[in-house]
């Protein structure tokens, strides 16, 4: 089952994860001027809210995350050193 | 990065044994293949317009019929669907998806059936993400196609899929099957 946590300290509460949801996931909470989770089990993990949001402000948790093999792992190991 | 020449022996023998490479070397290989996908879908799409869809759809779908060739026929749609599963592989997993207010996976509609795919690995999302093009574009038809070929050549029958939503981590497709079509 999919759980998601939004930070409500980081969520500007520009709703636009609300807009672009598909299956309505999401909604305003007007008194506090922030996202809230209203359907998650109609989340199906696409992650367009995580590419939409400015503030990086929810994490999906147990979900399928899909291969990202477009990466560059040279790059990632030098990341890995930064970081 | 200097590109450093190996030397080797050459037996015809050592063709099926041998690869010549390694796992660096597969990567590179896929992100150039990643980069000329791209390159070529988007090129297609600057001279042909809405067209390169429709040409790369045909194209796909040819390469479903010819991949699912070997399979099964069934009229089952469960079995024709994880019979397509196994022909696009680990590289396209896909699961049916319903909202949960909905009963079933199948919806029965006068002569046609729907069910929601949900695709969640693609090398094709992966490509489009390699190369900075938008989701739904030529190389987007290329699966629809694939997949719509492979469940015909499963279940005799006539097929479509339409995009209900596309994003990073997941796509949502409406798979339609005509019932009176052959």
């Amino acid at each position: 089952m999919v759980e998601i946590v939004i930070d409500e300290d980081a969520c500007v509460g520009c709703g636009s994860c609300v807009e672009d949801c598909p299956n309505d996931v999401y909604e305003m909470d007007e008194a506090k001027n922030k996202t809230k989770v209203v359907k998650v089990e109609d989340c199906m993990a696409c992650l367009s809210c995580h590419e939409i949001c400015p503030a990086q402000a929810m994490e999906h948790q147990d979900i399928h995350v899909a291969k990202r093999l477009y990466i560059d792992r040279r790059v990632n190991h030098v990341l890995e050193r930064i970081i | 990065m200097a590109i450093e020449d190996i030397k080797g022996t050459f037996k015809p023998e050592l063709i099926p044994k041998e690869t010549g490479g390694d796992l660096d070397d597969y990567e590179d290989a896929l992100h150039v293949l990643m980069k000329f996908m791209g390159s070529m879908s988007s090129a297609l799409e600057q001279v042909s317009g809405r067209g390169a869809n429709a040409i790369v759809y045909q194209a796909g779908k040819r390469m479903g019929h010819e991949s699912a060739k070997m399979m099964d026929k069934t009229e089952d749609l469960e079995k024709a669907l994880d019979e397509m599963g196994e022909v696009l592989g680990h590289e396209f997993y896909f699961e049916k998806w319903k909202p949960a207010d909905q009963n079933s996976y199948v919806t029965q509609n006068e002569n046609e059936v729907t069910v929601k795919l949900l695709f969640m690995d693609c090398v094709v999302r992966q490509t489009l993400r390699r190369t900075g093009l938008p989701q739904k574009g030529p190389l987007c038809y290329l699966l629809y196609g694939y997949t719509v070929g492979a469940v015909e050549e499963v279940m005799d029958i006539k097929g479509k899929i339409d995009i209900d939503h596309v994003g990073p981590n997941a796509c949502l497709k409406t798979l339609t099957i005509k019932w009176s079509g052959k």
